[in-house]
């Protein structure tokens, strides 16, 4: 073995080099392009922040044009998705939906190379697929898309059948531009390691999506609802949180490998909360105090901070998403940034092919399966 | 910080005792220590299967136990029908693969993954294999049999009639040699999605896009594809010479970890005589004159054929045609994804690596649309 030695789950191992996004963990930064995300988060729409992933630069007006044109038009799914997405039990669990269908979406007759297009229309496809399962499990005719409308605003009207206020899409629109890229997480590493073999797209984007479903990456932002629904009220929110440590019940939404200090994203989505979930802030920050406060005694030398997870779920329940389309509603944000990963890792490919290390029995010899046993 | 390893060269990413490929000494290595070399003249797919699951070669009662827990999980859910049936039947195979598998595996809520869902999702893939086959041609779907081993059920599958024992041999033996490797690409990306705390599908299906890439599965498409190029024995000293003129990359040749003969080549090398006589002259020739450019090109460099090169001579012989030969590996592959992610569940640590930041230096402001 030539290999230096192992490091459990690649911690502080640079496993790529990038110019899309930056988290400065020590200094509590995400830098998207050269661009703080305090400065995007309010202003911007996620149209504008995905041409800044995938090219380097805002867009002029002409360019945002032109791509809300493209993404407008390229938000229908193929037959063949249609039928799939039909064809999955009302009660599945939507990453698996979003999985599945995505991989229909893509499917191909040869095997194509990334491009900024296929990125597009990949990105587009998303929200109809969310939507369209949505509607499907409510037993409702689905929407179809429309193209004046911005990837916010379109997915809103395709759940709900109408349009949403111009504060609810501005909503979105923040939490999709706060969500659509952060480093190597594990679901962009997934993404540029199927990349790195030149597979399609698609296939980067089904193993990204796979990833992110696990509870310890995007699965959480349900599990933060879960356990906010257990505690109940504010008043009972020390009780419960005690008693929950008594019983070593990880408390969710806090932690993060990078941060030593206050993620940027959640003090934006806290502060989101605040003005539109005033109900979920009041439990929210109580919790949020309460089980820092807890997380310190106990672990003083640690940095604590409550993580992006946390108040995406309050954002995300104000804008009237059901707690099951949290997971997916991140990888409509994150899907800009999964395909900028796999345009940047194409453009400067070397297979990701790492080393082991055995740990199992030295050399011998097999038994024929008749002297077995 | 580390220094930056492009392609993690070198870098362990794993502690495993499911395979390891010791590559200055051109050994492949089993679970339970066994070389390939000594497993696979002894071995059915099943058996090593088995061992890569559960760390040791099973008895008779355990293997038929085996078997016939595969025989009775080769039938497609409706959701996964729903899925197969609505692609276009051109679709490329591992997209189908890919689709289905994930249609197959959607559930209401994750469940932890586990040995027995290992082993429907590895029993599977051949009935998904065998239909898009069928479907490709314009002919119906065969059921599976529960009365064949999985090697000639999936023959059975894709032609419709009983195979010669020697295809089930040949196929078998490819089977049996491609199950695991170390930690490649595809079973890397399924031990990332699982360190997620993700469920077994969601790793298998992203192993599957990632073994679809041309530098990883896809390569034994592209090495019979260039021995369709040189065509015959007598041409391969002119076709190869003018390849290398024009800077092609010989298909088949080379590998990360391999500093010498790999053992797998090896064994298919030999199977490829009887399988494909008359393939096996041209590439054999092919690979003579080969070596013989790329070590005057790059005499520095350890040049050796690879385990494609001689897959797809023996796939060829198996009756199997190239457009199908990813889809193969996947049928072998899936045992060592899968062996390798409940490994990995014994000390679930989520997989998120550094990355060095090459761009512009943070904190330009961002102009509105207008000024742009």
């Amino acid at each position: 073995m030539t290999g230096s030695a192992y490091v459990p789950g690649l911690e502080g191992i640079v496993a790529a080099q990038t110019e899309i996004s930056m988290v400065d963990g020590a200094n509590g930064r995400l830098v998207y392009r050269g661009y703080v995300i305090a400065d995007l988060a309010e202003d911007m729409s996620f149209e504008e922040v995905a041409y800044l992933l995938w090219h380097g630069r805002l867009p002029t007006r002409a360019e945002l044009d032109s791509l809300s044109l493209e993404l407008g038009s390229n938000r229908a799914l193929t037959p063949a998705a249609t039928s799939t997405l039909n064809a999955l039990p009302t009660d599945t669990d939507p990453m698996d939906v979003l999985r599945s269908v995505v991989s229909v979406q893509g499917v191909e007759h040869r095997l194509e190379k990334p491009t900024v297009a296929l990125a597009m229309h990949a990105t587009a496809s998303f929200p109809t697929i969310l939507a369209s399962f949505r509607r499907r499990q409510l037993g409702l005719e689905p929407i179809k898309s429309r193209a004046d409308l911005s990837h916010a605003a379109n997915y809103l009207y395709m759940l709900n059948g109408k349009e949403s206020s111009p504060e609810l899409v501005r909503a979105l629109d923040t939490y999709l531009v706060l969500l659509a890229d952060h480093g190597m997480n594990a679901s962009t590493f997934t993404a540029r390691v199927i990349a790195s073999t030149d597979s399609d797209l698609a296939s980067c984007l089904v193993g990204a999506i796979g990833a992110l479903k696990g509870p310890a990456h995007g699965g959480a932002p349900s599990a933060v609802m879960d356990q906010l629904e257990m505690i109940g009220t504010a008043g009972n929110a020390e009780r419960w949180l005690r008693d929950a440590r008594a019983k070593k019940i990880r408390f969710m939404g806090f932690g993060h490998r990078i941060y030593r200090t206050y993620d940027p994203r959640a003090k934006i989505l806290k502060a989101m909360c605040l003005r539109l979930n005033p109900k979920f802030y009041e439990l929210a920050s109580k919790v949020e105090e309460t089980a820092l406060a807890i997380l310190h005694e106990e672990h003083p030398e640690r940095p604590q901070a409550t993580n992006v997870e946390f108040y995406s779920a309050g954002v995300l329940q104000a804008i009237g998403l059901p707690k099951e389309y949290f997971p997916p509603t991140f990888a409509v944000a994150r899907a800009a940034g999964w395909t900028a990963h796999v345009l940047e890792q194409s453009a400067h490919n070397r297979l990701i092919r790492p080393q082991s290390e055995y740990i199992g029995p030295e050399p011998r010899k097999p038994v024929p399966l008749g002297e077995r046993g | 910080m580390t220094e930056f390893s492009p392609g993690l060269e070198g870098v362990v990413a794993a502690e495993t005792a499911i395979s390891e490929v010791d590559g200055a000494n051109g050994r492949l290595i089993y679970r339970g220590g066994y070389l390939i070399e000594d497993l696979f003249p002894v071995t059915s797919f099943e058996e090593v299967a088995y061992l890569l699951w559960h760390g040791e070669l099973p008895d008779k009662a355990k293997l038929d136990a085996l078997r016939q827990q595969m025989s009775a999980a080769r039938h497609l859910n409706s959701a996964a029908k729903g899925a197969l049936m609505a692609l276009d039947p051109a679709t490329e195979p591992m997209d189908t693969l890919r689709t289905v598998v994930s249609a197959q595996g959607a559930t209401k809520s994750a469940v932890k993954p586990n040995l027995e869902e290992a082993v429907s999702l590895t029993a599977i893939f051949p009935t998904i294999v065998g239909a898009a086959f069928r479907r490709r041609q314009g002919k119906e779907i065969v059921e599976p049999r529960d009365d064949l081993g999985h090697a000639a059920n999936l023959l059975w599958m894709m032609d419709g009639e009983e195979p010669s024992p020697d295809r089930v041999a040949w196929v078998g033996s490819y089977l049996v040699l491609l199950a695991d490797h170390g930690l490649n690409a595809s079973t890397f990306a399924a031990r990332v999605i699982a360190s997620t705390g993700s469920d077994l599908t969601s790793a298998v299906v992203g192993a599957i896009g990632a073994l679809k890439g041309a530098a990883h599965g896809g390569a034994t498409f592209a090495a019979r594809s260039m021995l369709d190029k040189v065509g015959s024995a007598d041409n391969a000293e002119k076709w190869l010479t003018e390849a290398h003129a024009r800077h092609e990359r010989f298909s088949g040749f080379g590998h990360r970890v391999y500093r010498t003969y790999d053992p797998r080549a090896k064994i298919l090398k030999e199977m490829a005589k009887t399988a494909a006589p008359e393939l096996h002259r041209t590439a054999s020739r092919t690979e003579e004159v080969a070596l013989r450019i790329l070590q005057e090109a790059h005499p520095e460099r350890p040049n050796s054929v690879n385990v494609d090169f001689w897959a797809s001579v023996v796939l060829t012989g198996a009756g199997i045609p190239k457009e199908m030969f990813t889809t193969l590996f996947a049928i072998s592959r899936v045992s060592g994804w899968t062996a390798h992610v409940l490994e990995a569940l014994s000390d679930l640590r989520i997989v998120r690596p550094a990355s060095r930041w090459i761009g512009p230096e943070p904190g330009k402001k961002p102009l509105v649309v207008a000024k742009r």
